[in-house]
């Protein structure tokens, strides 16, 4: 993406919240959060190379040590710093051992590692149960507007280190990692050390989104962070293109869009009730199956026709 | 003692019903190395179905079975979308393979809608050694028992059985000798459906189904193919019945609101070891 589009999106960026009514202006605040997460899976499945089904689980990490610590009256700045660190040390600790796995072993694991985390959340009484961790406070950040500059923010910075990341020697490192880590590893490239640090800053940022989506809705429950939200995240990256800087920013965009219209669609009179959630559950299985078979570079790769990067 | 016999039938059931599911994970990832998410929708499918039949007033026998081809139907339909196209890798088929699955969500509610659903299975109450079980429990198994076996002879007596297994041993040496690869993976979804069909139908009596009870049978599942590395079928069995017996022994001496937690925890550590004896990772086909 050149220099002039890339100042375009920007001020479109930071002119689109005031003009914004109340109901789309959560809808773009939730949008971002979607986008930095989904930055972090596209790292990780485009240069790992790994399906990861289970990155909700550092999102709820995320929000639950931000939600814990201040609901325990530490300040909300120490609780937004906590969530990436928390998340990422947790990455850390689970990936040791788990990343020895490979492809649909590494799925399946991620997604046991999100039930599990489920399953314990919604029987600590410490985080609140099945009801949830209630009475977060806010962010000083002046209402929904706010939240909005700083979640765009976040999703600048979030998108500028993964870009440098991919430009940098290290990024050369694990796109070799993804091609072929036999011809990495003999290359002098770490692997093992490589794909725990991704694993670890893809669960940053899904901590970091964790813990401003705690802030903004002050409460958070088990259910808030269901499987199907992690596959959410794995199409909004497949969508968009795994492996490229955009490519999570536009997936996000394109899927929180259209469910949010087929959930107008499915809200009007006369639709049934089941109507938003089955059209939602469509719409994720049908891109993600539609995008793997006839795009399957995504959406990114293929309108810029650059090289893939790293996938091939 | 005899809680304890009631407590390992029971789980045996159990188990039963995920050793079915992971029989058909094994089915279709021996011949087509690729691992099916949407094995559990089956069962979910095969289950609904076998509901409205029944309460439409179809006889039991016939609404099982009609529920079990459905599902082999829809085994077939994922085959044909996940491994249809020439050149799909297994990685890219799971990735199909989720995003069916998911869909599957949404028909499910459109014909069922979201609630649990359950039927009657083999009334009244066995009594094993002195355990009281109910004993829908010993069907599971006496039909289980019976399709495995039957599973087995055809592997290895059929031409088509060892067709099929000529394809999970070396694709490229059946192709040669004139063994359509394609329709063998094809065949392997089919059967793949109907065994998650067969353990949705059976299961169903003993433990509700709603439209996302998928995600635990594919779990539960997999832990069980996964001890046999996906490839061996017996294997799977045993850590079907395995895993059940834990659960329920778990449930039932106490520590029962963590039976999830230890088959996951179980599933973990399996994998880890495996990768670890395995040694330096083979390169991934993709």
């Amino acid at each position: 993406m050149n220099r002039a589009t890339l100042a375009a999106l920007a001020v479109v960026t930071l002119t689109l919240p005031p003009l914004l009514p109340d109901r789309h202006l959560a809808t773009y605040v939730l949008l971002g959060l979607a986008a930095t997460v989904t930055a972090g899976v596209s790292l990780l499945m485009g240069y790992a190379g790994q399906v990861t089904l289970g990155q909700a689980a550092f999102y709820a990490i995320g929000g639950y040590a931000a939600g814990l610590l201040t609901v325990h009256g530490a300040p909300t700045v120490a609780g937004l710093l906590a969530a990436p660190l928390v998340a990422a040390g947790a990455a850390v600790l689970l990936g040791a051992p788990l990343l020895r796995l490979r492809g649909h072993h590494l799925a399946f694991a991620t997604l046991a590692l999100q039930l599990i985390l489920l399953s314990l959340l919604g029987r600590g009484d410490w985080a609140g149960g099945a009801i949830g961790l209630q009475g977060i406070p806010q962010l000083p950040v002046g209402g929904d507007l706010g939240y909005a500059y700083l979640v765009w923010t976040v999703v600048a910075v979030v998108l500028l280190v993964s870009h440098n990341i991919v430009d940098s020697r290290v990024g050369r490192g694990l796109r070799a990692v993804a091609t072929s880590e036999t011809a990495a590893a003999a290359s002098g490239v770490a692997v093992g050390r490589y794909r725990l640090a991704v694993f670890a800053l893809s669960a940053a940022f899904a901590g970091l989104a964790g813990g401003i989506y705690a802030f903004y809705l002050g409460y958070l429950a088990p259910g808030s962070f269901p499987v199907l939200l992690s596959i959410e995240f794995v199409v909004m990256a497949v969508v968009g293109g795994l492996g490229t800087t955009t490519g999570p920013l536009v997936g996000a965009t394109v899927i929180v869009l259209l469910v949010q219209a087929l959930n107008t669609l499915g809200t009007q009179p006369g639709m049934p009730g089941y109507a938003p959630g089955v059209l939602s559950y469509a719409v994720y299985g049908l891109l993600l199956v539609a995008t793997v078979l006839y795009l399957p570079r995504g959406i990114v790769p293929t309108l810029t026709r650059r090289p893939p990067g790293g996938t091939s | 003692m005899s809680d304890f016999i009631g407590y390992l039938l029971t789980g045996l059931g159990i188990g039963a019903g995920y050793a079915l599911v992971a029989s058909g994970l094994v089915a279709i990832h021996r011949v087509t190395r690729v691992v099916n998410f949407a094995q559990g929708a089956f069962a979910v499918v095969a289950a609904m179905l076998t509901a409205s039949l029944l309460s439409a007033g179809l006889p039991h026998g016939l609404a099982e079975l009609t529920g079990v081809l459905t599902a082999a139907l829809a085994g077939l339909f994922v085959g044909v979308i996940a491994i249809g196209r020439p050149g799909t890798t297994p990685g890219t088929s799971l990735i199909v393979t989720l995003g069916l699955g998911v869909s599957a969500y949404a028909v499910e509610i459109v014909i069922w809608g979201d609630q649990p659903r359950s039927f009657a299975g083999l009334p009244g109450v066995a009594v094993v050694a002195g355990a009281r079980i109910q004993a829908h429990y010993l069907l599971i198994l006496a039909v289980t028992g019976a399709v495995l076996g039957a599973l087995a002879v055809f592997f290895a007596r059929t031409d088509t059985g060892r067709a099929l297994t000529a394809c999970a041993s070396n694709p490229y040496a059946a192709r040669v000798v004139g063994i359509d690869v394609r329709r063998m993976g094809l065949l392997a979804f089919a059967l793949g459906g109907a065994l998650g069909g067969l353990a949705g139908v059976l299961t169903t009596p003993v433990q509700q189904v709603t439209f996302d009870s998928d995600v635990t049978l594919i779990v539960n599942g997999f832990a069980a193919a996964v001890l046999g590395g996906l490839t061996r079928p017996a294997v799977a069995l045993a850590g079907g019945l395995l895993l059940g017996v834990a659960q329920t022994m778990l449930a039932g001496y106490g520590a029962g609101a963590y039976q999830l937690e230890a088959a996951l925890v179980l599933l973990l550590g399996v994998m880890v070891v495996q990768a670890a004896r395995r040694g330096p990772v083979p390169e991934a086909a993709r």
